[in-house]
Formats: structure tokens, sequence, C-alpha cells
């Protein structure tokens, strides 16, 4: 990012963030304090909003990441220029998407149990694996990319920032002849790559193993499919994709990669699009060819239902048609604005999606008449998000936003260049 | 815990006193329990049980299976759809024995009509938990927390159950439901002592303290574990001497001499969702 001074309108706009940050830790508070009795959930729906946004970043994470290894794992070097800003972001969705469902829990302070009462049978405990070493996986890339640039910026800062850079740094010292920094910097790319490799397959076991959790359960036929995880793991490049795009079209330094990165971005926004889409139809045909009240009733219910609008609006529109066209018509696919508004399409596009794998799925009694026992809010089969859940979902990528946009301005998202210092 | 058994029982025995309710001989401690001549002013007692009765079967069959080791026994429950009244006597006695706040449910009798007027039905089917030989909510716990004990039945550790309710999405029953800290009486001044009294479930004496949101088993999954606490003690479970139709059987299903056992060799007996391969532990007679 550009280092400026800020301008009124990003003043403003930080402000707004702040304060809708500040609303949601007074909202978590508030959800510690009182128990999950704060949210809409019920017993037959009991998993809302925060797991669909859980699902969610977790989906943009491993998008974003997934990204970054087309650059150092497979060679495209042409998108170098946005490689950190990829795993920076892949780095903060995913503290976003543990916030949500850390949030979610019945006991939120308990969750080291899922280590120290290790189930091996569970899928959701192996995701906690995962997650764990995925999230080792960025920040030691993040780190040895960022080493010797944190060096250098350590060493002609003052006050807070030297230690800050130099905490960073990991105490790391650059060699200071530009032979050292050549094999220092190849070295990186080295490690880099080898961790990519593994980071791979960790990479699609944390959003593929997020697609198991729900594909396993026999008792839900609309997610107990095979082509679950995979659709997981599309719909988490696209949106890593659309955020890429949304970033780097907005925020990208304009030199001379500007144009390609954003035209490849772009051609892989497609690309995604096509196959969620086929990924989609293939598996809700399927479904309602096999007319399974328990499968159709769902479908039905996504299309024509009370939330139709987040099918028909966020899903279909946002998420596929309007993107799918921006990058592909003539008067669009070159103009920045539009590739970049293409990309926040998708990434409020996939919210809908998110929300529409995982709240459904409940509104269809397990066995017929249980809908009917009882008129208690807690035993319903419906769902719409309490105020505390709204507050605390926007407070918590409000935060998010701000730790990224502040990270954005302090870190060498680009390797210095000579006058700053290299 | 034995006083607290004991004056629980008392408990249950004076309501069922008071009901007049002819099935008490079941309840094994009453004469102790309760003197005959304090009674006597009130009401009159209810006779003993006749011999050969099915509630004293039962409990025969109960107190010959506990004399076995625990991982010989195979608790079974068989529901007769065509004795079921749809009083739901039992879903409510449930929640008084396991003392279950709202959103909380172990054991509702779902009410569907069959066929169409002048040839229409109501059936009447009790769903507690199937404790399935083959559990689909027990994979899924990330903790352990939730596991198949060696005499069949399904139970929870609620300090260990860190409420991510993954159990709840995976029974195909929807026998498992969530404990949100909630009262009947939240909202109003005050909360009685009949929502915080402590709940005999797995013999721990838990009390649900409003000053306490965040204490199990508030933010736990909950569902019905059998009534644990009564047949470790020789009492059957709390729906089964409830049921007023007498639809509802519980015995050992590896004592090919409990009445059970006689009941699923017929060729009445289903098993619900039988093709997701979760073989239950509870029978129904249709």
């Amino acid at each position: 990012m550009v280092k400026k001074r800020l301008g009124l309108r990003e003043g403003i706009g930080l402000l707004v963030l702040f304060v809708l940050a500040v609303i949601g830790a007074a909202a978590i508070f508030q959800r510690l304090q009182k128990g999950l009795a704060v949210t809409a959930l019920t017993s037959n729906v009991p998993w809302g909003m925060w797991v669909a946004y859980y699902i969610y970043c977790i989906g943009l994470s491993a998008g974003s990441f997934l990204l970054s290894t087309v650059i150092y794992v497979f060679g495209m070097t042409r998108f170098e220029k946005m490689g950190r800003m990829a795993l920076l972001s892949a780095l903060f969705a995913l503290c976003a998407g543990m916030t949500f469902i850390w949030i979610d829990l019945g006991h939120p302070f308990r969750f080291y149990k899922i280590f120290t009462g290790w189930q091996r049978s569970s899928v959701l405990a192996w995701e906690s694996l995962f997650y764990l070493f995925y999230i080792a996986a960025i920040c030691l890339e993040l780190w040895l990319l960022m080493r010797c640039d944190l060096d250098r910026l350590a060493n002609r800062s003052t006050g807070w920032k030297k230690v800050f850079y130099r905490c960073l740094a990991l105490r790391w010292r650059c060699p200071e002849t530009p032979e050292g920094q050549e094999a220092c910097h190849a070295q990186s790319l080295r490690w880099v790559k080898a961790i990519g490799i593994i980071g791979i397959p960790i990479a699609i076991g944390v959003h593929g193993g997020t697609g198991a959790i729900f594909a396993v359960v026999a008792a839900k036929p609309y997610w107990f499919s095979g082509l679950f995880p995979i659709i997981f793991l599309v719909s988490a490049l696209l949106s890593g994709t659309g955020l890429m795009l949304a970033l780097y079209a907005g925020f990208g330094r304009r030199d001379e990669d500007y144009e390609p990165i954003v035209a490849g971005l772009r051609d892989f926004l497609a690309i995604f699009i096509v196959i969620d889409l086929l990924l989609f139809f293939s598996d809700t045909l399927v479904g309602y060819y096999g007319a399974i009240p328990d499968h159709v009733e769902i479908l039905h219910a996504i299309m024509f239902g009370d939330f139709w609008y987040v099918f028909w609006i966020g899903q279909i529109g946002l998420a596929w048609l309007l993107p799918l066209l921006i990058t592909s018509l003539p008067m669009t696919r070159r103009n920045y604005f539009w590739l970049g508004t293409a990309g926040w399409m998708v990434v409020i596009g996939i919210i809908a999606v998110r929300l529409n794998i995982v709240i459904p799925a409940y509104l269809y009694p397990q066995l017929p008449g249980l809908d009917k026992i009882f008129v208690h809010p807690r035993l319903a089969y419906s769902y719409f998000p309490s105020l505390i859940e709204w507050t605390s979902s926007i407070g918590v990528f409000a935060a998010v936003g701000l730790v990224f946009i502040a990270a954005c301005r302090l870190l060498p998202l680009y390797e210095l260049t000579e006058e700053e210092g290299r | 815990m034995p006083e607290l058994e004991e004056e629980r029982r008392r408990f249950f025995e004076a309501a069922m006193a008071a009901a007049g309710a002819t099935f008490l001989g079941a309840l094994p401690s009453r004469a102790a329990a309760i003197p005959r001549e304090s009674v006597a002013g009130v009401l009159d007692a209810p006779e003993p049980l006749a011999e050969g009765s099915i509630l004293e079967r039962m409990r025969a069959d109960l107190n010959r299976a506990l004399t076995k080791p625990i991982e010989q026994r195979r608790w079974v429950m068989v529901i007769d759809l065509n004795k079921c009244v749809g009083c739901h006597a039992c879903t409510v006695s449930c929640i008084a024995e396991n003392v279950l706040p709202p959103g909380v449910l172990y054991r509702p009798v779902t009410e569907t009509e069959l066929g169409e007027y002048p040839n229409v039905r109501k059936r009447y089917l009790p769903r507690p938990c199937m404790h399935c030989e083959n559990p689909p909510c027990v994979p899924p716990c990330p903790t352990g927390a939730t596991y198949k004990r060696s005499d069949g039945i399904v139970a929870i550790d609620y300090d260990q159950c860190i409420g991510c309710r993954y159990c709840v999405t995976s029974c195909p029953y929807g026998a498992r439901t969530f404990d949100w800290g909630e009262y009947y009486e939240s909202g109003t001044p005050r909360i009685s002592e009949y929502e915080t009294r402590p709940s005999p479930e797995y013999g721990e004496d838990r009390r649900r303290l409003p000053n306490e949101p965040n204490r199990s088993p508030k933010g736990n999954a909950r569902k019905c574990q059998f009534c644990l606490h009564r047949i470790s003690v020789g009492m059957l479970p709390a729906c089964v001497t409830t049921c007023i139709g007498g639809a509802t059987y519980f015995g050992d299903g590896n004592d090919p001499e409990s009445l059970v056992s006689e009941l699923i060799g017929s060729l009445k007996t289903s098993r619900l969702k039988e093709d997701l391969g979760t073989h239950p532990q509870v029978y129904y007679l249709v």
C-alpha cells in the first residue's frame, strides 16, 4: 500500500470501523457473560450466523493462501508483488474465523479440551489440529519473506517502531553485502517454497476438511455428498481470489506489475466462478432429482423460502453472475474500478453461499411432527440472527479490517526499493 | 449423595401418592419412606400391584440385570404405538425428573395424522434417545465428552463438553437438545425453586442457578440417558412408570427371560431410520 498521510475520507472510514469494532467488542462481552442465550439459535437450528461466518473466513483464508502458493511453489513470478498481501489476508481471515467459532462454543474457555481430550474420530478435532499447522505455516512464510525488509526497517526507524520491527524480525539480521542479501533472499524463497509445498495439503485439509465437517453428517442429506468438500474448496478459491482482486485493484501499488496482476486475478476469478457454478449445479440437480423430502424441501426453502433473496441476489447475482459478466464483457474487463467491484461482489456474495450452506439444512424436522410438538422459540425450526449476533459479527469484521489496514501500512508488503532503504 | 437420592425419591413418591397412581407398587421403597397411616387419612393407600403385573415384571428384570457385570447388560426400550394415547405424561415426567429447562427436551411425543375422514387416525410417537448401537453423535464429538457406555447408554460428560453442538447436528432423530441457560420464568421477577433444584442426572445433582450462566449443564448438549440415576438403583425410567397406557417397556435386551427380549422378538417391531445403520436400542411395536 502506498504510504501517505490519511485524508478526510480515509479518516472517517477508519473511525466508522473503529466504532463498529467497539460495539462488536461490547456484544462479545455480553455473549461471554450471559452465555448463548443472547443468540437466536434454537435446539433445532443449533448452528447459525457465527458458524456461517466461521466457514466463510476459513474459506477466504485458504483461498488467499492457495493463491500465494501459485507464486512461491508454482513459480508464477508475475504475481510476486501480491504474495505478501495474500499471506497477510490469509492470516487475518483465519484469525477472524477462529474468533467466530470461539464465541460460538457453549463453553468458550474449554476450547483447549479439543487437544487434551483428543478424539481421533472427530473431523472437528482434526480440523483444529490442521488450523494450528496452517497458522504456523502462514506465519513462518510471512516471516521468511519479510525478515530482511523488517531488519532494514528496524535499522532506519526510531522509537517504538524500531522495537516493533525488531520483534517481528525475531532479531534477524540481514547480511550487509549485496551478495549476502541476494543469498539470503534466495534462501528465503527456497524455504517458502518448501513450506508452501507442505502448506498446500494443509490448506486443502483446512478448507476441504471444514467442508467435511458438514459433508460427513449423514443425518443431513443436503450436506451428505462427496462433492461438498470440493465445493467448499472451489468457493474458497473463488472468495480468496475475489478478495485479492478487490484489494489489489483498489490499493495495489501502481507500477509496471499492476496491470498483469489484476488481469491474472480477473482470469482466475472467472475460471473459479465457472467451476463453482458447475459443481453447484451438479450437486443441486442430483439432490433435486433424488426427490428425498429432507433434501428437496431444503432446496426449496433456499430458492423460494423466506430468505429467497440470499440465494437469488447474494449467491446467484453477487457471487456468480455479475462478477462473471464484469470479468468477461469488453467494456468492463479492463476497467480497474469495475474489476475491484467484481472482487468485492464475490467477497460479499460468498457470505450468502455460506449462510445458505449452514442454516437451511436445519429447517426440515428430523422426524415428521417434531416441529409441531412445542411452541417455544428454542425449539423452533426457524432462525433469524439476534442483535448480539449481528453486532458481534460486524464488529469482528471491522476489528480484523482495522488490524489488517494497520498491518498493511506498517509492514513491508512489497520488497523495499533502493530509496526505501535497500 | 445417598441422602439426596433418598430425598429425591421421597419427593417423587409423594407426588405419585397424591396422584393416586395405581402403579405405585413399582417403586421399591415406598412403604419404608411413607408410613401407611400418614396417607390413610387423606387417601386410600393404593393396592400393591397384583402378582404378574407388567411393571413388577420389568422391575424384576431390571434388578436381575443389575446383578450382572455392566458390560453384559444391554438396556432396551420398547414402545407399543397401539397403546400410546398421546397423553404426554412421559414428556412431562421426564422434564420433572431431570429438571429440564426450556429448549431442552428428552422425550417428546410427535403427533401425526394419517388418512382422510372418515378413515382418519392420529399416530403418537414417543421419541426418547435411541441409544444407537452405532451412534452418529459420538464420533463427531471433538473432546470425547459424549460416549457410549458398555451397557449401551449414550452419555455426556458435562464438564468435558465444550458446547460445539456438532452432536446435536449429527443426530438423525433430533434427540439432542442444547441448554441455552434459560428458565421458564426468564424475564419475570423471580426464578422459582422448582427450576433451580438439583437435577439427579448421572447422579451428579447439578443445580442451574440464575447467577451462573456459564456453568454446566448450561452451555452443554443434553439428552435422554434412560434415567441412568434411577436404573442404577433398581428403579424403572420415569417415562416407563408414568405411562398411563402401559405403552413403554424397559429392560435388558441381553437377558432372554426379560419382557423386552420377548417383545422385540415379535414380527411387529420396527426401528426408526434403520437404513442409516444406527441400530437403535429403542424398538417400536406397530
